[in-house]
């Protein structure tokens, strides 16, 4: 992923190593950071991470797939739109200096949103508009500094504030004002300190961060647990020759962590290790990655290990419903 | 708001659920009305919120979106409840209907310094204080951070089967741990500094639940004494000026802090540049107990002195006072904080909340010239008579509460229609969704109260 080019995946990634993770940078080159501010979370981190892993529980489980669908043709459309959508997203990202779990948040909302409302293949403005808006609350509920919504760099289409503004709501009382999405992020800290004692958090994290973007894509945020996509994103990052015995060893070390299905992760570990080696060199341009083998690998029941959840097609039941989107 | 939008609100379905009593709060958020349910019998009082519409180039107001996904994650006896959240889609604002809480401490205490001239009983006293560290010891405990607690924020319900129950309320500025922090005054919201604990004044750069508690301790001193404990006079600018002002006022109760006590000190930023040279400065210290007429043996000076630590670190948390020896003598803390279970204790009436009538839910005032607001209040004798306009809910004083069958001008059910089609809620939810995680939906049941009918499952969003 290190190449330039417009989606450069290096480029957006945080420098400060582990340290962005806890604190949060004031744009403020010359002020002096307090002293106890980290510190107040890595004291409570057990405690925090325990807490994250509860909120965890029942996480996807209740969700409709929302890439589940019969109908073939609208399927690879939402798929090939969804990668746009990232796409559009995490150059945004790029542009306004948000943090990277900014842009992962908003397509967690996107994956929550088209979970239980349907978009299809006649309304690709509504994508657009649908990604413009998630990215815009994630930019509300995570940065310093949001942007007005003229700002954002609109491709197709241009929409009216009260149009945005209109589909902000639609999407907040879609997903219930549920909004505190916790994200891999939050656990790679902890889970380097765990996973691989006394090798560099920075360098193991960075690293790690970009396996999950690179994922985000592949996979339906929905579908796999922020704290399973962190631990094989910190595996993957630190050995990339892992078997599943030596896997299961690594992640045994967290007693809190019963509810780290192996299996998952070891699942994870093997995508990220599969697009690692579809890496050539290519610019992770959106047609690249509907191409990829990994996707394929998603698509196929019977490939790598088992008892992973694999829901990447496309919901299409209330086409009728979608249509109203019209109307704002 | 454009011809005939001030018709388009009332035609929206939620509107009939209520009978809307008048307005009872404003403040840079926006405006507060009281209201009762016409559904289910007995109705209930509502406090319905109405956010300040943004700028029409911004979208949904962040402090909207953070208010309420927070208060959506909570469910807390002693914590306001959001019941819905309700969209006005003619012109896309925002209102929140809470349960309705008759007073504030806010108010408890004005009515004993001007109007009762005597203390709050401990009883009283205690069980304020326990109820609320019970509720910031929850919200804690669920890596939340109020951030703006003050005593106009800490509600306590009126007559009814949660009499005396204290609620902690709004959230607006209500952070998770973690989430990055604007400085509170770049949002545009003004934040009374009385609360407002050393560190921050010093310029430390991230929130801790700790911030939480110097509060309550400025909260407990102002309950004993009926004044603010630090009065400081705000110093007004863009970004987040030094409040020397602040800074001086406690230190001239709690003395110089030192780095021997609090070893971070040296990192803040202000103790650092120390610009005004507060390093400097000749402190005679005063002493907390002089300044809240408390004995240094007495379990409530304890207590006082743990929560005014100067170290964040070292400052009492909530869950700890809530197993400080002064909640374990006599008086013991109650549930109804206001009606003290002993003999012989004088309850106190306290004066319910002026309604303003005048005002519909737009905020336009309208009605007869008589009953124009006069009393708008801000100039408290011995409060918050400094330099600055705090932001209070309740600026509306002075106006008697109507008696229900005057409000037969605000019943719109006669005025209702049907819902206009831009709603995106129209857009249906696939079927089966099942709304939050299971342990949530426990946890509601739970807090279910007895007698106290549920309106979540009317909620709608």
């Amino acid at each position: 992923m290190g190449s330039s080019g417009t989606f450069s995946l290096s480029s957006l990634m945080c420098e400060e190593g582990e340290a962005c993770f806890f604190e949060h940078l004031d744009e403020n080159p010359d002020t002096i950071d307090s002293l106890d501010s980290p510190c107040f979370v890595l004291e409570d981190e057990e405690e925090y991470i325990e807490y994250l892993l509860r909120q965890e529980t029942g996480f996807g489980s209740q969700n409709q797939p929302f890439l589940a669908s019969d109908d073939r043709s609208n399927r690879n459309w939402l798929r090939s739109a969804r990668v746009d959508a990232i796409d559009w997203i995490f150059n945004s990202q790029a542009k306004f200096g948000f943090r990277v779990e900014t842009a992962y948040i908003s397509v967690t909302y996107f994956d929550r949103f088209l979970s239980k409302r349907s978009i299809d293949e006649s309304k690709p403005w509504a994508i657009q508009l649908l990604s413009v808006a998630c990215l815009s609350l994630a930019a509300k509920i995570e940065e310093q500094n949001v942007p007005v919504l003229s700002d954002y760099p609109m491709e197709e289409y241009r929409f009216e504030n009260k149009v945005i503004k209109n589909m902000e709501l639609m999407i907040l009382s879609t997903l219930e004002w549920k909004m505190g999405s916790a994200t891999p992020f939050a656990y790679l800290h902890y889970f380097v300190g765990k996973f691989c004692p006394g090798s560099k958090p920075q360098t193991i994290i960075t690293k790690a961060i970009q396996h999950i973007v690179a994922m985000v894509k592949d996979v339906n945020l929905m579908d796999q647990r922020p704290s399973i996509i962190a631990s094989a994103a910190i595996l993957a990052a630190s050995d990339a020759t892992l078997t599943r015995k030596g896997m299961d060893l690594r992640i045994s070390v967290i007693s809190s962590c019963g509810s780290l299905e192996s299996g998952d992760v070891f699942f994870c570990y093997n995508l990220i290790q599969e697009k690692r080696k579809n890496e050539v060199k290519t610019p992770c341009s959106n047609l690249m990655s509907t191409q990829s083998s990994s996707t394929c690998v998603l698509e196929n029941p019977s490939d790598t290990c088992s008892g992973a959840k694999r829901k990447l097609s496309f919901e299409d039941s209330e086409n009728c419903a979608a249509q109203k989107l019209h109307r704002p | 708001m454009g011809d005939g939008s001030g018709s388009r609100w009332s035609r929206a379905e939620w509107v009939q659920q209520y009978d809307l009593l008048g307005k009872i709060g404003e403040g840079t958020y926006g405006l507060v009305f009281l209201a009762r349910t016409k559904t289910p019998s007995p109705s209930k009082s509502i406090a319905i919120k109405k956010f300040k519409q943004s700028k029409d180039g911004d979208g949904v107001s962040p402090t909207a979106i953070r208010e309420i996904m927070l208060l959506r994650e909570i469910t807390h006896e002693n914590v306001v409840k959001l019941v819905n959240v309700h969209i006005n889609h003619a012109d896309m604002s925002l209102y929140l209907a809470f349960d309705y809480a008759e007073h504030d401490l806010y108010e408890i205490i004005r009515h004993h310094r001007d109007k009762l001239n005597h203390s709050i009983n401990q009883y009283t006293v205690k069980s304020l204080l326990w109820q609320l560290l019970n509720g910031l010891s929850y919200l804690h405990s669920n890596w939340m951070i109020h951030r703006d607690l003050k005593p106009s924020n800490i509600l306590v319900m009126g007559e009814g089967e949660e009499h005396g129950v204290v609620k902690i309320a709004d959230f607006g500025l209500a952070r998770i741990y973690q989430a990055p922090l604007k400085p509170l005054s770049d949002n545009g919201v003004v934040v009374t500094i009385w609360y407002r604990a050393p560190e921050l004044l010093l310029g430390a750069k991230h929130y801790t639940s700790a911030v939480d508690m110097w509060a309550v301790g400025c909260i407990f001193a102002e309950l004993l004494t009926l004044k603010p404990l630090f009065q400081g006079a705000e110093v007004k600018a863009t970004s987040n000026p030094f409040q020397l002002d602040q800074l001086d006022k406690i230190f001239k109760v709690l003395g110089h802090p030192t780095l021997e006590k609090w070893p971070s000190l040296a990192s803040l930023q202000h103790w650092q540049q120390d610009v005004q040279h507060i390093q400097g400065r000749k402190y005679d210290n005063t002493g907390l107990y002089n300044a809240v007429h408390l004995s240094t043996k007495s379990p409530a000076y304890d207590l006082l002195s743990k929560m005014l630590e100067y170290d964040p670190r070292k400052r009492i948390t909530a869950a700890q006072a809530l197993e400080h020896e002064y909640f374990k003598i006599e008086p013991l803390p109650g549930r109804n904080a206001l009606v003290p279970c002993q003999l012989g204790e004088k309850i106190v009436n306290y004066p319910t909340r002026p309604v303003d009538n005048t005002t519909d839910l737009e905020g336009t005032t309208n009605l007869p010239p008589s009953q124009a607001v006069t009393g708008v209040s801000g100039s408290m004798p011995g409060a918050h008579g400094s330099n600055r306009s705090v932001p209070r809910p309740m600026n509306v004083v002075g106006m008697p509460r109507m008696p229900p069958q005057a409000m037969a001008a605000y019943n719109l059910t006669s005025q209702a229609a049907m819902g206009d089609g831009m709603n995106p809620g129209s857009i249906s939810k696939q079927r089966g969704v099942p709304q939050g995680h299971p342990q949530q939906l426990r946890r509601k049941e739970q807090m279910g109260m007895p007698g106290y009918p549920s309106q979540q499952k009317s909620r709608r969003i």
